[in-house]
């Protein structure tokens, strides 16, 4: 009999000289930092603009009504919904990652954003939807519901199989998805009167340049909760990394987790489709570049890729906003436009598994 | 105590009813050959699949009258493999499903020598390494590596816990495994392939052949050769070992 596993009955051990520290950095910390820069970007984006703003209209002193309505009516309702928007986003694209235990599930690569986007497509111009009271309403409900409708099958599908065969599955099925409502979205603008032509291009490209508090306000009835309902699920997502026998011995009812986490995405991607349109590449990108850093802990990554989505995606807005001034980039491209390249280059730094 | 009242699966993989129990301070081998069922066996036990019939309790309330939380604080399973799709590090994989403290997670991690790793990332770790870490989460969630843990009659389920282990470490980890059942009154149930650690180490082992439990006993009563070459169809000898007298299963010359 060689040398035993040490003593079985647990030991004190001396006050001070643990040697497993923390490699990720203070929660809290984190949290903070990211919070404040979302802020500073908030405020930096509030000022600048076709009509640039100086930190005393902020503040309630308006020199002129013009800069009262741009500051009131249109530059706070846009950067609220930037900064859910892209909260939603990222926070779904973390949220999604974590449910597939993959780290390239994203609302955008799976379809989600699309069959989303389809069923708003259909909603103006079968049902003329854009026009009448409810047009707007109608617009996040037909967005929920697809991607609530994309999110079941998907998810479905990705039961069926185990291992890296899911992967591929998904992907697979996501393309098919994208490729799909892409036809669709053609035949329904091919079919479409010259007002809801308008109307689908305007909202197809992902841009927040139409934000009015009616949009903002959906927005945060909608969006807030389902945040909420993601953060609430980070524990569930930490243990289902386990894989699904061993998170059930540890207490987790994984079949309610996969529902909230299910509901909740197409609740908040629905709605962020329904107003922005298909932004590219936040839900993938920010959890991505998150976990390097912060770990794959979902406490911790949930919230910090939620405030950095809001941040990104100010960012974003303001340079949509102001590159090409007066005139306006769709954010939906930037975002593309910047993020697959850094994503690429990312790919290409670490070889490692992502 | 977790007590088995008829309980069964109908539908496959099948699982024919029967009753038995599992108490604290008894570790228990479950054997058979590929596809006998053991694995089904052990999510029956573990209350991953609720019985087609009869019923399993943990001190005599069904397991699925347990809030999942408050379960998770008396019975952990370890299984057979570990898949991550993200890098953790060790020391935070092991705290997964407890919220146990730095201390806690560096007492079990030596309790099963992982000291060294405890900062490496779970995908970089080699299968007995990965292994042993799965091990040191679930008596992590049972609070074992609490210094004052009180024991409270625990279950701890394993589904072949030394099938990436060389052999000194199956030897200690199977040590451990007896020591834990006797001393902090766990009851453990560790399905294993290899016979002579069932014979060495469990007080008492069960045989399934089939989706049927056939034997149950101790390890001297149920590793019989003519059982044995039966069930698994091999060519054996059973031994005695010198010293505690247990069976000793050898490839028949």
């Amino acid at each position: 009999m060689s040398r035993a596993f040490a003593s079985v009955l647990p030991r004190r051990r001396n006050a001070g000289v643990s040697k497993v520290r923390k490699a990720t950095p203070v929660p809290v910390r984190v949290l903070a930092a990211l919070a404040l820069a979302v802020l500073a970007a908030l405020l930096i984006a509030a000022m600048s603009g076709s009509v640039g703003l100086s930190p005393r209209v902020l503040l309630g002193e308006w020199p002129t009504p013009l800069a009262w309505q741009v500051w009131w009516q249109l530059r706070l309702p846009r950067l609220l919904l930037a900064a859910l928007v892209g909260a939603m986003l990222a926070g779904s694209g973390a949220a999604m990652q974590g449910l597939f235990r993959n780290p390239l599930a994203d609302p955008t690569l799976l379809g989600l954003a699309s069959g989303a986007g389809l069923a708003v497509a259909l909603w103006i111009v079968l049902f003329d939807g854009a026009a009448g009271a409810f047009g707007l309403y109608g617009q996040f409900l037909a967005g929920f519901l697809g991607a609530l409708g994309v999110c079941v099958m998907v998810f479905t599908l990705g039961e069926r199989q185990h291992g890296q065969e899911t992967l591929f599955t998904l992907l697979l099925a996501g393309l098919a998805i994208n490729t799909l409502a892409g036809a669709m979205g053609g035949v329904m603008a091919f079919i479409a009167s010259d007002e809801q032509l308008r109307q689908l291009s305007l909202w197809g490209m992902g841009s927040l340049s139409h934000a009015l508090w009616s949009a903002t306000l959906g927005a945060l009835i909608g969006i807030l909760p389902a945040l909420w309902w993601l953060l609430r699920c980070a524990r569930g997502l930490d243990l289902l990394q386990l894989g699904e026998l061993t998170a059930h011995g540890a207490g987790l009812d994984a079949p309610r987790l996969k529902r909230r986490v299910v509901v909740a995405t197409a609740l908040g991607v629905g709605l962020c489709v329904a107003l922005a349109g298909i932004i590219g590449f936040l839900g993938l990108l920010v959890p991505h570049c998150l976990r390097l850093w912060l770990g794959p802990g979902h406490r911790l990554l949930l919230p910090a890729s939620m405030l950095g989505g809001a941040l990104l995606l100010i960012v974003a807005d303001t340079l949509a906003r102001t590159l090409a001034s007066p005139a306006e980039i769709p954010v939906g491209l930037l975002t593309s436009l910047l993020g697959g390249p850094y994503f690429l280059w990312l790919l290409l730094k670490r070889r490692t598994r992502c | 105590m977790l007590s088995l009242i008829d309980a069964g699966f109908t539908r496959a993989p099948s699982l024919a009813p029967f009753s038995d129990r599992l108490g604290p301070g008894e570790l228990l081998a479950i054997v058979g050959p590929n596809g006998a069922g053991k694995s089904t066996l052990l999510s029956l036990l573990s209350g991953y699949r609720r019985p087609e019939r009869g019923n399993v309790c943990l001190d005599d309330k069904s397991l699925s009258w347990w809030a999942p939380a408050e379960l998770a604080r008396r019975r952990a399973l370890v299984a057979q493999k570990l898949t991550l799709g993200f890098d953790w590090p060790v020391h935070e994989l092991v705290a997964l499903g407890s919220e146990a403290s730095p201390e806690e997670v560096e007492t079990v991690l030596a309790m099963l020598d992982l000291e060294p790793l405890a900062e490496r990332g779970a995908l970089s770790l080699s299968g007995g390494e990965a292994q042993r870490v799965m091990i040191a989460r679930a008596l992590c969630q049972l609070g074992l590596g609490h210094a004052a843990s009180v024991p409270v009659g625990s279950v701890l389920l394993l589904d072949e816990p030394t099938s990436a282990l060389d052999i000194g470490q199956q030897q200690r980890l199977m040590r451990l495994l007896r020591q834990l059942a006797e001393r902090q009154r766990l009851a453990v149930a560790c399905v294993l392939h290899d016979l002579n650690l069932a014979a060495r180490y469990a007080h008492r082992v069960w045989l399934l052949e089939r989706g049927r439990r056939i034997a149950s006993g101790l390890p001297t009563e149920v590793l019989s050769p003519s059982v044995l070459a039966r069930v698994f169809d091999a060519e054996l000898e059973v031994r005695t070992r010198r010293g505690d007298g247990s069976p000793l299963v050898v490839l028949a010359p």
